[in-house]
C-alpha cells in the first residue's frame, strides 16, 4: 500500500518520457492524493509539545 | 533566461534530487537503517519534486510544472514537520543515525525549503515561458538521462517499500523486510 505513490509516480515519468503531460500531470495529482491518504493514517500518535 | 537555460537548471535540479535519494538509498543499504513510514512519505515528497521538473525538462518550463515541484515540496516538508516535531522534546529518541549532525528529516526539511526556494526564484525569470505552447520538444540528452535516472528511482523505491512493507502500512519502527522474513537487508 505504502508503494503505491511510488509506482503513481513511476508511471507519471513514463508518460513525460512518452511525451503525454497531462496523464503525467494526473499520476502526480493522483500520487500526492494517496500520499496525504497515507500521511494520516500514520499521524496517530499526539505530539508531546505546546502550542 | 531563455527556455533552454532553464531546462538546463531544472536538469541539474533532477540530478540533485536524485543525489538526495541515493543517499537515502546508500544509507538504507549500505547502514540496514530501513526507512520508517514518514520516511517514505518524504522520499515520495522528493519523487514528486522530480516529477514536476522532469516536466520542465521535457516539456519545456510551464508555472504548472512549477508548482507541481513547490506543491510536493511543501507536502514533503509537512511530512518532516511532523516527524520533527515527535522529537523535538529531548529524551524522546531520534529515528536512525545523524548525517553531519542532522537527522534525514531534519535534512529533508532543509532540502525541501531549498526546493521551495529555488523554485520561486526561478519563477521570476519570465522569458522562460515565452512562446512555451508552441516550442517544440528540445529537452538535451543530459536532461532525458536524469529523467531516466529519477524514474529508476522511483521503481527501485517501490519495490524496496513492497519488499519492506508488503501490502499494508509500514510498521512503525521497521526492522525486517516483511517479505524477506529474517533477513534484514535484501
Amino acid at each position: 500500500m505504502m508503494s503505491l505513490p511510488f509506482f503513481g509516480l513511476l508511471a507519471g515519468f513514463g508518460f513525460v518520457m512518452a511525451g503525454r503531460r497531462a496523464a503525467a500531470l494526473l499520476l502526480w495529482a493522483v500520487s500526492i492524493l494517496v500520499m496525504l491518504v497515507l500521511f494520516r493514517l500514520h499521524i496517530t500518535d499526539p505530539l508531546t509539545i505546546v502550542l | 533566461m531563455t527556455a533552454s537555460l532553464s531546462r538546463s537548471l531544472n536538469a541539474l535540479g533532477l540530478l540533485a534530487v536524485s543525489l538526495v535519494l541515493i543517499a537515502a538509498f546508500l544509507d538504507q543499504f549500505l547502514l540496514g537503517e530501513l526507512p520508517c513510514p514518514l520516511c517514505l512519505l518524504q522520499r515520495v515528497g522528493f519523487m514528486g519534486a522530480a516529477l514536476g521538473l522532469a516536466l520542465n525538462v521535457k516539456f519545456g518550463p510551464r508555472p504548472a510544472h512549477y508548482a507541481v515541484t513547490i506543491l510536493s515540496a511543501c507536502f514533503g516538508g509537512m511530512v518532516s514537520i511532523r516527524q520533527i516535531l515527535g522529537h523535538i522534546v529531548p529524551g524522546t529518541g531520534t529515528y536512525g543515525s545523524a548525517i553531519l549532525g542532522l537527522h534525514y528529516y531534519s535534512w529533508a526539511l532543509l532540502i525541501f525549503g531549498a526546493i521551495v526556494l529555488g523554485c520561486t526564484a526561478l519563477l521570476f525569470f519570465e522569458r522562460q515561458f515565452e512562446r512555451a505552447d508552441t516550442a517544440p520538444s528540445r529537452a538535451t540528452a543530459f536532461g532525458l538521462a536524469m529523467v531516466a535516472l529519477a524514474a529508476a528511482l522511483a521503481l527501485a523505491n517501490g519495490v524496496s517499500t513492497v519488499l519492506e512493507c508488503a501490502g499494508g502500512l509500514c510498521p512503525d519502527n521497521p526492522v525486517i523486510y516483511e517479505l524477506l522474513q529474517g533477513s534484514k537487508r535484501p
